[in-house]
């Protein structure tokens, strides 16, 4: 029933599927939880509302004439943005779960493969060819255009607090602040390319995603990295995704999983200094993996496959469940904030909710 | 994960030459020949493209190097984000024409497919084919970048024939072959080719035959004129495994930037199958083959084609590894 297929007890349960004309290629929840958004291959955008765990009725934003490449909320939810890749950012102000069309922003000829909000101001970071560009939503005006130089902007994020931009790409990630644009950007050198960036949530580490099959992690205690940054080698390909575990409590460690072709890995910091880092390997998937999320305020993972499988991780470490709703393949995922609810997209189109059943408080244990 | 993903690659023809030799020509036959493909473009420049619903990318080339322990390669980084994107679509395209501009080096864009397990995993290189333009050519001969686009090809449309005297067509294919003996030579007058002969060639496929002009071995002495050249080796007898394997491996380490690609179909001291491999640069790629039939006389061949190669030693060398 439901398409579950469990090596546990069933703890997740489907309670609404949709079907969209093309490959999902983005799902993401409201802050509040109180909407779904989902965006595809054939310029769709969807909103689900979304209360006391029911799904209303579904609504539909103007579609873009190219694919949506990626769909972000505002960190205080009063913003949707898309990009998509006939160069448009799009920007939507949300009130009360209505979608008002605020702004339009063009780049023709671009594709628009990463959007990415300030923490706390009004500002949506996304790539322009080798630039990223800084969007004031409130002025509606670029406040900052910031050349990477080295290669396309492969990758985009903020610091959690300290209103840096870190932007990846080609040898290296460079570090712009957000106080003085025109400040020269600190530069974090790398071998190859950096595809992904990630910030522990304690804002201790940030860790990049590598095409050369790497992992880079800088310990950045002040206004400045570390010198020396831990490499973790051994993937089976380039480093697609990356997700720290949420701050459960000061002291505690956070451990950094992953994606690599069909493998997870986690990392936890071992005591040892000279050790740096152990990780260990998550097998479940037979093809690429394309999203990993943990659940909010636990430490369970989820992990979606091009192989039609997301598997569910006790403790980013133990298989409890596998749902297998899109035999064609996951595209990606995103957890409710408050955790108790599950989406995913797929590349026929699929867009899934689970919940979790009121037996257990997070994964089953057995 | 190879398997089941089999089923879906998307091939994918490379389309070299320089400007004004007739590539745009041949991609506008491409999208508007009747073969019920869908065709998806990246262009690195723009050119008259002028078809309707079909999928045209312009991209900035982009090189970056890769160093993984000793193999030191380059890649194509705007073919890995472009080719991991196009494929996150439900309805896929069939085939992909890559279109490099008139004075790229080839070596990236083949590279990319040997070193990204992604675009690996959903694509594969049919074939690189460059156009030449029978007129214009004599002008750039001395350039590397006329000279790796030649080196590269697996096939190579002889375009304009009909603007130079037929002479000067034997004497451009004679020198073509003495630089790649493994490409397949068309005469074209504007950029007409059997779409049979240009898609599909499967060029890059292991279990593929090797094909060697068998002109190009009938000649004992070659007239090497130009410092890019082929080398073919044929020899009966078995191979030592292992002294082959440290052969290569000091040849890809001190020759690699020199060695263009390579071919070869090795009989191994002790296998019952065929070994076959090829190479681009320090990249190398080999398989056990089928069996060796009974009634074929087991042989090592082996083509390559690069920059100042040393014939004699090569030669030499390789015969140090037979048994």
């Amino acid at each position: 029933m439901f398409g579950l297929k469990s090596t546990g007890r069933q703890t997740w349960k489907r309670t609404y599927r949709y079907q969209l004309a093309e490959y999902v290629t983005q799902v993401a929840w409201s802050p509040s939880g109180n909407s779904l958004a989902a965006c595809s291959a054939a310029g769709e955008i969807v909103l689900i509302p979304f209360q006391n765990a029911v799904a209303g009725s579904i609504e539909c934003l103007a579609s873009s004439a190219g694919p949506i490449e990626r769909l972000a909320f505002s960190a205080d939810g009063q913003f949707l943005a898309t990009g998509d890749q006939t160069g448009q950012v799009r920007i939507w102000s949300c009130e009360e779960q209505t979608f008002i069309p605020l702004l339009t922003h063009h780049r023709s000829g671009y594709w628009i493969e990463h959007l990415c909000w300030h923490p706390t101001q009004p500002l949506l970071a996304f790539n322009v060819g080798h630039t990223a560009e800084i969007l004031n939503v409130t002025t509606q005006a670029v406040v900052a255009t910031l050349d990477f130089e080295n290669s396309s902007v492969l990758c985009l994020a903020w610091h959690p607090s300290k209103g840096l931009l870190m932007v990846g790409g080609y040898q290296g990630i460079k570090v712009w602040n957000s106080q003085d644009w025109q400040e020269e950007p600190l530069v974090v050198e790398l071998d190859s390319a950096s595809l992904e960036i990630a910030w522990s949530p304690n804002e201790k580490y940030l860790a990049s995603g590598n095409l050369d099959r790497t992992i880079t992690v800088l310990e950045w205690p002040g206004e400045h990295p570390n010198s020396k940054p831990w490499v973790m080698r051994g993937f089976p390909g380039k480093v697609r995704h990356l997700a720290w575990s949420p701050l459960r409590s000061t002291e505690s460690e956070l451990c950094l999983a992953a994606a690599s072709m069909e493998g997870v890995v986690i990392w936890e910091r071992d005591p040892d200094p000279l050790i740096g880092w152990n990780g260990y390997v998550l097998e479940s998937h037979t093809q690429a993996v394309e999203a990993i999320a943990f659940q909010p305020q636990t430490q369970h993972l989820a992990s979606a496959g091009a192989d039609g499988l997301i598997s569910l991780w006790h403790n980013a470490a133990r298989l409890t469940q596998t749902l297998n709703d899109a035999p064609q393949g996951f595209s990606g995922l995103s957890w409710h904030p408050q955790g108790q609810f599950l989406a995913a997209g797929g590349s026929q189109g699929e867009l899934f909710i689970w919940a979790q059943t009121r037996a257990a408080k997070g994964f089953a244990k057995i | 994960m190879v398997q089941a993903a089999i089923a879906d690659t998307v091939p994918v023809t490379v389309l070299t030459g320089y400007l004004g030799a007739g590539k745009t020509t041949l991609l506008n036959r491409i999208l508007t020949h009747e073969h019920g493909k869908k065709v998806a473009v990246i262009v690195n420049e723009f050119g008259e493209v002028g078809i309707d619903n079909q999928l045209i990318i312009n991209a900035d080339e982009e090189i970056f190097e890769m160093n993984n322990g000793c193999i030191c390669c380059t890649v194509r980084g705007d073919l890995i984000r472009i080719i991991g994107n196009l494929m996150r679509r439900r309805d896929k395209f069939d085939h992909l024409v890559i279109e490099t501009t008139g004075l790229a080096d080839p070596a990236p864009v083949i590279q990319t497919f040997f070193m990204d397990e992604e675009v690996q995993s959903q694509s594969f290189l049919d074939a690189v084919v460059t156009v030449v333009d029978a007129k214009h050519i004599w002008q750039h001969w001395e350039a590397d970048e006329a000279q790796e686009q030649i080196a590269f090809a697996d096939v190579i449309l002889l375009n304009k024939i009909d603007l130079v005297e037929p002479n000067v067509v034997d004497e451009l294919e004679r020198r073509i072959r003495s630089m790649n003996a493994m490409t397949k030579i068309y005469r074209t007058r504007n950029a007409e080719i059997e779409m049979d002969d240009l898609l599909g060639v499967k060029a890059f496929d292991l279990n593929r035959a090797l094909e060697i002009d068998p002109e190009f071995l009938g000649e004992d002495a070659h007239q090497h004129d130009e410092t890019v050249g082929s080398v073919a080796i044929v020899e009966s007898g078995s191979i030592d495994g292992q002294r082959l394997n440290e052969w290569l491996g000091v040849l890809l380490q001190s020759k690699g930037p020199d060695i263009f690609r390579m071919k070869g179909i090795l009989n191994i001291k002790g296998e019952n199958n065929r070994y076959v491999f090829q190479g681009v640069h320090m990249l190398f790629d080999g398989i056990r083959d089928r069996p060796w039939k009974a009634s074929e006389t087991r042989k090592n061949e082996m083509v390559f084609i690069g920059r100042n190669l040393n014939e004699t030693q090569l030669k030499e060398e390789f015969r140090k590894c037979l048994v």
